[in-house]
């Protein structure tokens, strides 16, 4: 196919692509690799010589100057908030008149930004987005209050207090964070629609890549075409694919978030057990860490039978929840690679403090 | 529903990779050396999405030195190259930031015609419209597709030095291709370009 010689070089290749290789080809790069140690080495002793060879008036200048500055930023720095200010997203309305703060931005205003601290709100008419070109674009659909928390190099995170948003984001996994009343959904790099009710009850729709999902010890990990609800005070549910049957997803909701007696507990599971289809390995590998230690085996069970488990993990390291077969009992799925959320859920585990 | 090829990159690969980052954070400069040869054709196509080709070279030394400064604060070793496309990408933001006035930070489509008017022959002229066509896509496409097109490397490749998801890349390429192919057809209308 065309499209596989786009992804990889094999299969039947696209002229056009062929052609570009070869006009483009030119740019590539073939400098050979630096003497690092040299390189290093000459660029600290060029920089020890320039300042060595300054007499010493314009030396001791300098140091005045360098002590004079740094009193001064410390005592800005100390006035200032300790909220790491980066730079502020561009708030575009795309209906009726979103606000900033105070600032509201009809059809003649042109475009506002989005500092740290500032909240963008959206009536019932209002539509607006915000972009920030090194990570990604978030519509705002009307009814909606996001505020943004922090947006420092590499790290930038909004509270969704209401309402609903798009993110679609290009910044590596791991940078963009929305905190809810309920969860942080962390990127892992995807497009995906989240929505909070005023109860602080949410959902989390992703459309491409991957989501993770997390409060209280509970992490839920949210592949394309998958969903997960989540609720004040419990945190995300199970996550479970839209084409899952009425009856699974009905049986899941009450699993997750209703208070039932142990009998009903068991028929739920149940239910759930009987009616999982391929596709709902998704769901049954996170109620592996959910069940109790009496239901795990049959989970298990159903589990290894709709998608077998990968060489090196056992039942019975599984029945014991040893996390790297869990993990690596994921990978196998194929939704993406789980050392991501490992990587960066211990950065963002906490909500902010300024999150209700 | 999108499923991720998380298999085509080799294991043994990442393995090496991880063992050459453990190494040069402790001051293996012959291990930073080959993480250098791995990444810097990465290096090199991000900037080249972002800045004026005639800067990339120097660019790319800086960013390499600069992570050779940092390296001992970097975690994980396994995020290596996420870590780096960081870096590299804030690299360029600051060239724009020093270089250009603050209005034309996001404006590098400019220069790009300077640089195609500046090129002698037909063949340079070609490549650095074709070039100027790229960079003017969103962000989000021509990093990609300068790294498929330009760097040579494979969609796997991409995604297991930057660090996104086979998904994401992909998309992105096909997206990325599909928007290049359009406007190479509006500029074939008024340049060589077929």
């Amino acid at each position: 196919m065309k499209d596989d010689y786009l992804w990889d070089g094999s299969g039947e290749p696209d002229p056009e692509v062929q052609k570009l290789e070869t006009v483009l080809g030119r740019y590539r790069h073939n400098p050979p690799a630096p003497a690092f140690d040299q390189v290093a080495e000459i660029r600290n002793v060029k920089q020890r010589r320039n300042f060595l060879n300054w007499d010493w008036e314009y030396q001791l200048g300098a140091v005045a100057a360098v002590c004079v500055l740094a009193v001064t930023v410390f005592f800005v720095m100390r006035q200032r908030s300790t909220r790491n200010l980066g730079p502020s997203w561009d708030v575009a309305r795309l209906e009726g008149a979103p606000r900033v703060g105070w600032h509201s931005l009809g059809e003649k205003s042109g475009p506002g930004k989005l500092s740290v601290g500032q909240t963008l709100v959206t009536d019932s008419a209002s539509r607006a987005s915000i972009t920030l070109d090194e990570t990604g674009r978030v519509e705002v659909d009307p009814g909606s209050r996001l505020r943004l928390v922090t947006n420092g190099p590499g790290r930038k995170r909004l509270s969704l207090e209401r309402g609903t948003i798009h993110a679609v984001i290009w910044a590596p996994p791991g940078q963009f964070v929305v905190d809810t009343p309920s969860a942080i959904a962390v990127d892992l790099g995807c497009v995906y629609t989240l929505h909070v009710d005023d109860s602080g009850a949410g959902l989390l729709r992703t459309t491409m890549g991957w989501v993770g999902f997390k409060l209280n010890g509970h992490e839920s990990f949210i592949p394309a075409g998958a969903i997960c609800q989540t609720r004040p005070k419990i945190g995300p549910g199970t996550p479970y694919f839209e084409s899952a049957s009425e009856s699974f997803r009905n049986a899941l909701s009450r699993f997750d978030f209703e208070p039932h007696t142990p009998a009903e507990r068991n028929a739920l599971l149940g239910i759930l057990l009987v009616d999982a289809r391929k596709d709902d390995a998704l769901t049954l590998w996170h109620l592996l860490s959910r069940v109790s230690d009496a239901d795990r085996p049959g989970v298990y069970d159903r589990l290894a039978s709709l998608a077998p488990p990968p060489a090196g993990v056992t039942r019975d390291g599984i029945l014991c929840l040893d996390r790297q077969m869990l993990d690596n009992w994921w990978s196998s799925f194929g939704y993406g690679e789980i050392w991501l959320w490992r990587t960066y859920e211990s950065d963002w585990s906490q909500p902010s403090r300024n999150t209700k | 529903m999108e499923r991720q090829a998380v298999t085509d990159w080799p294991a043994a690969e990442s393995r090496e990779e991880d063992s050459l980052v453990s190494a040069a954070r402790d001051g293996d400069r012959v291990a930073f050396g080959r993480l250098y040869d791995r990444y810097a054709r990465m290096v090199h196509g991000i900037l080249l999405a972002r800045v004026p080709p005639r800067e990339v070279d120097d660019l790319v030394q800086e960013v390499f030195l600069l992570a050779l400064r940092r390296l001992h604060g970097l975690r994980d070793v396994s995020c290596f190259g996420a870590w780096l496309g960081t870096i590299t990408r804030n690299r360029a933001n600051d060239y724009f930031r020093k270089a250009i006035p603050n209005e034309k930070v996001t404006e590098p489509v400019d220069e790009n015609h300077a640089e195609s008017r500046a090129a002698n022959s037909a063949a340079e002229q070609e490549a650095a419209m074709v070039l100027s066509v790229v960079r003017g896509l969103p962000d989000a496409y021509r990093e990609p597709l300068i790294l498929r097109l330009v760097e040579g490397m494979t969609g796997p490749e991409i995604a297991a030095r930057t660090g996104l998801t086979h998904g994401s890349v992909r998309v992105n390429l096909y997206r990325g291709m599909q928007l290049l192919r359009e406007k190479l057809a509006g500029t074939a209308r008024g340049a060589s370009w077929a």
